[in-house]
Formats: structure tokens, sequence, C-alpha cells
């Protein structure tokens, strides 16, 4: 992420800058937190990253390509092939079960396999079992780990994570931050998590801490994503 | 299955109220469509069925000077050699006066329309027979079959009663000749003799003094869809004289062609209740598209693109209109099945003559099936726009 910055409004006297020239980089394979408070601008970073939004200034670069220049139908499909999302509320598609929760995003990209590779994710994340039920019917524990597998279906470049424990009680949100773990380096994918509390993480490869959309701790490297 | 069709089935039927709502729309569109349709076209096919069968046959064959000079004998003669004709009888009309009297006393007066008859010969091209409700058709010469609205105007003449017809000759004298009322006619619908006064045709001819004439033959064929051939090849073998042959659709033009723009217009009314389904489609739609605001927003990030969120939405809106379609053509026919095996007719007027429009049953079907999906386009547009971090934000 080179010098990305993020204001919402055009007028200056009522603009609010969300990003104010943030510039980090993350390494291939590193479990990384982005932390700070409410407002701090990590979720707009995140929604950045993720191709969800696009700043104002600067440019991500993600495996060498510079996705602030894609047009609209390759952003979605290098959303599709190169990022995994996990989100708070997990959201799952309700009207899916959970086996085709994980299968979508490889049916999106038009890859075979789909249900193959879904179940042995689901296996991975323990809810092999849970599969067939409608996602809707599921634990918020279980939906979370769901959203995992989901978000790495498409065997990601990145996999970014938007308070994937904030709505989960201590036990589960320790599973689940295990499970991602577990992931990251069984897969070799990276995270980049965003959370507000950073310590049910433990020991991390990297954390950048954010405040009124600035970097207040981290380093900048070489882009190697 | 294709993941978009599966996501906008399991959508749709997830909210079984949108569902319903909107085949509701499309069924009740294509009702109104049936509905008109048997009562609109059914009237007007039972208007036609009618002058058929009580006065103008399949083929009505006139002169241009208004009686026919030749023998009908010799143009009946002709038609029985055609194989598509199965009967023809001649008519004769005329105007005359009735005197009803009681006790030697004048008690009713009335002008009617008269209607000469060969019996023998007309209720094998006529069913018009069939309609004397009271009594028997005309069977003698001095026999006289009066229409109800005729006995009505008539202060009630009952079966029996001597009447006085009176009539002004070719030479302009008066003849008067008694007859005996042999029955009454009414018809369902009043399209038959209700307005006329029947007789022998060969009394009325010898009041007229207008022996061997004919106002008009009624041909009936075996096949109504033959008419045009045989009109045709009967204007061909007699080049010589003034007839003229009219298809039913021709000799009955003026009467139905208000009827028929009638029609039309009803018909118009109908596809503009089928639009208001239409719209009724394109809110509920936009309803889903709204509901599901998130989960576009969650699509849009795993990858999907505009194009398969603009597919989902639409198969929605083939989903609502084949069900639709299907729902609304199956009610609007078991209408139909209803109407016709009941044969049905309000406050017993004519009863319809319904017929299964298979063209027009799946040009309405296709035209509802086609405007579900068209309703969807707007809000399946409107889908495809939505940013995805603004849908998951909002949604």
């Amino acid at each position: 992420m080179r010098n990305l910055t993020k204001t919402y409004g055009t007028d200056p006297a009522t603009s609010v800058t969300a990003l104010d020239n943030v510039s980090f980089s993350v390494k291939r394979g590193d479990f990384v937190l982005v932390v700070g408070s409410s407002g701090s601008g990590k979720s707009t970073l995140l929604n950045i990253m993720g191709l969800l939004d696009k700043p104002t200034a600067g440019t991500v670069r993600i495996d060498g390509t510079d996705t602030t220049s894609l047009s609209e139908g390759r952003t979605s499909t290098f959303r599709n092939t190169k990022l995994g999302f996990v989100f708070q509320f997990s959201n799952l598609l309700a009207d899916l079960t959970v086996l085709e929760n994980v299968m979508l995003p490889i049916q999106i990209a038009g890859q075979g396999g789909a249900r193959q590779y879904a179940e042995e994710l689901l296996s991975a994340v323990g809810l092999r079992d849970q599969s067939r039920k409608r996602a809707d019917r599921i634990s918020g524990g279980q939906a979370q780990r769901a959203a995992i597998a989901r978000g790495l279906a498409n065997r990601p470049t990145l996999v970014l994570a938007d308070e994937p424990t904030g709505n989960l009680d201590s036990v589960t949100s320790q599973k689940v931050v295990q499970l991602m773990k577990s992931m990251c380096s069984k897969l070799g994918q990276t995270f980049v998590v965003v959370t507000h509390d950073h310590q049910d993480f433990g020991r991390v490869d990297q954390t950048i801490h954010m405040k009124d959309g600035s970097l207040i701790a981290g380093e900048m490297r070489e882009v190697s994503v | 299955m294709d993941y978009r069709l599966r996501l906008a089935r399991r959508m749709l039927f997830n909210k079984k109220g949108s569902l319903i709502g909107a085949v509701l729309a499309v069924t009740v569109g294509i009702l109104v469509l049936h509905v008109n349709f048997v009562i609109f076209q059914g009237l007007y096919d039972a208007i036609v069925r009618d002058i058929t069968e009580y006065r103008n046959g399949d083929i009505l064959i006139t002169d241009e000077s208004a009686l026919i000079e030749k023998s009908d004998i010799t143009i009946i003669n002709w038609l029985s050699r055609i194989p598509d004709v199965d009967a023809a009888a001649p008519r004769f009309s005329a105007t005359g006066e009735i005197n009803v009297t009681r006790s030697g006393n004048l008690v009713e007066q009335n002008r009617v329309p008269l209607l000469g008859v060969d019996p023998l010969q007309d209720i094998r091209a006529s069913t018009a027979h069939k309609t004397v409700s009271e009594g028997t058709y005309v069977y003698a010469r001095n026999s006289i079959v009066l229409g109800s609205n005729i006995v009505d105007d008539l202060g009630g003449v009952r079966l029996g009663d001597s009447i006085e017809v009176g009539v002004v000759d070719r030479w302009g004298q008066d003849q008067t000749r008694r007859f005996i009322v042999s029955g009454i006619a009414k018809s369902p619908g009043g399209q038959g003799l209700d307005y006329t006064a029947v007789v022998h045709i060969d009394t009325l001819r010898d009041m007229l003094d207008r022996g061997g004439y004919t106002s008009s033959i009624m041909v009936k064929l075996h096949d109504p869809a033959t008419a045009e051939s045989v009109r045709d090849l009967f204007l061909q073998s007699f080049p010589n004289d003034d007839f003229k042959a009219e298809t039913i659709e021709e000799s009955a033009e003026q009467s139905l062609a208000g009827f028929r723009s009638g029609i039309a217009m009803i018909n118009m009314i109908g596809y503009f209740g089928m639009m208001s389904s239409a719209f009724a489609i394109v809110t509920i739609q936009m309803m889903l598209v709204n509901g599901k605001t998130k989960e576009i927003g969650i699509m849009r990030a795993i990858g999907a693109r505009r194009q398969d969120i603009l597919v989902i939405f639409l198969m929605q809106g083939i989903l609502i209109g084949l069900i639709g379609a299907s729902v609304g053509t199956g009610v609007g026919l078991a209408y139909t099945f209803y109407a016709k095996e009941t044969k049905l007719s309000f406050n017993n007027s004519l009863p319809l003559e319904v017929s299964y429009d298979w063209s027009k049953i799946t040009q309405t079907a296709l035209t509802a099936f086609g405007l579900a999906v068209a309703a969807s386009l707007y809000p399946s547009f409107r889908a495809t726009r939505m940013l995805p971090v603004e849908a998951m934000r909002y949604g």
C-alpha cells in the first residue's frame, strides 16, 4: 500500500479524511493484524485493500498488480481469484447451505471441483457434519468458521478479515483465531486481520497500528505480497 | 445447476410472500384476458352462431335487386349437388300488420316483420324451429309462429288464437289473411325469431302476388370453413344473374362490426390490466432487490460480476414469469372449461360459444411471461449498480 488516502466528500470544509497517506507492505504468508480504535480507518483500509472501495489517492499493489487501475470487471475477477474475505458477522448467504456458501467463490470463478474442495475446507474447519444445513441454522462460531472456509475457497493470495471475532464469545474467538492461524501456516496464505482487540491473536508476524487514519506503528517495506 | 439459478430460486422461494404476490399478479393478468376472451369472444361467437343458425346460414344468397327471380327449386337443387352443402332453404321477407280481434272487436294492431319459410327445407337448414318454446313451427299454409316480443306487443296472444295479417301486395293493394297461432318463438339472447312473425313461404308469396320469388336462400354447410370456396363456386356458376352470395362474416358484418371493436377495446383493457400486473412485479422485484442488498454486496465482495447479479435477478423474473404464466394459463383454462361445459350464460341470455383458441392462449401466456421478465429488467439493473461496500454497510 503506497500513500493511500481516502477522503469522503468533496467540500474541504465538510470532507472527512479516513485514511491519510498510509503506506506499508505485507510479506507473503504473513499473519498481519491491523489494530486501532473505532474510527481509526482500519475498516476503510481493509475495504480498499479488498478492492471494495477505491482510494482517493495512492496505489494498492497485490501480487504485482496495481489494483487501483483495474476496470470494474477485472476488479471483480481479481477479488474472486486473489482475495478472500472474512467478515465480522460471517455474512454467509442465508438462502444457501453451508456447503453451497463455501462452493460459491469457486463457482463464480467458473472452476470445477467446487464441491470436493469445499468439503475438504469444511472438514478442515470442523464443519463437515454441518455442510448440508442452511447457513442461518448454525451457531455464530460455526458460521464464522464457515466464512473462513469460504474466504479460502479460491486459494486466494490474500485473506482479509474484518473483526472476525468481534461477534463471538471468548472461547469461540480463540478457536476462530487458532483456525485462521493454522490455515495461514498450513496453506501459506497471507492474512490481514482488522481488529480492535489484538490480545486474542497472540503472536503474529506484523501488527499495524492505526489512529485517525494514519499509521502509528508498522514498517514500510517493498511490496512483496 | 448453475449457482445463479440456484440462488435466484432459493432467494425467491424463501420469500414466499413476494413469490405469491408476483405469481398472483401474473395469474390475475392472464385470468382477466381469459375471462374477457371467454365472455366477449364467447358472446361474439354465440351471436355469429345464432345469426348463422337462425337467419343467414353459412352462406346467404340474395339478389342485387332485392328479390331473387330465379326459381328457388332450381337454385336449391344446384346447391344440393355440391358435396360441401348440407342443406339450403328459401326465405321471403316482408312487412305486415297484425290485427288481433276478440269477439269481433279489434284489440291490438301492430306492424311486424314477416318471414316466409318452407317448413320442410327450413328445419334442415336452420335451427329456428327449435326456438319455438310453445306449440309447433309453421306446419300449414294458415299457421303462424309469433316471436315472443310480438306476442308481448300484441297484449298476450295465445296458441290457437286467430289473427289477421295484412300486407300490401306488389300492386299496392291491401291483402289480408287469417292465421292460427301455432307457436311462439323465443330464443335465449333474442337473436332468433323473437321479433318476427313466421308464415309459410307460399302463403306470403300469394299474399304479395310474388309467386316464385324469393328474398334469400340460406345455405348450411357441412364445414363452415368451406364457405368462401362454395360462395365463389356459386357466383361463378351463375354469372348472368345478379346474385349476391355472402359468407356469415360478410352478411352479418353490419351487426358484428360494432361488437368486434367492442371486443378489441375490452382486450385492450385486459392488456392494460396485464401492464398493471407488470408494475406489481416491478414493485415486488424492487422489494426483493432491496431485501437482498446485503447479499448482493457479499456476492460482489466475493467476486460476482455485475452481470452475475443481473442474471440472478433476471432469472427470478423468468421464474416468476414461468410460474405465473403456467398458473394463470391453468386457471384460465379451468375457467374456459367450466364455461364451455356448463354452456355459461348470464341472466338466461344466450349461452356463450366458448372455444379454446390455442394461438390466443399461447400468445397471452407468452405476453405475460415476457412482461414479467421485462418488469424484472429495471430492478435487476438496479441491483447491479450497488457498490459492494455500500451494499454491505446498509444491507
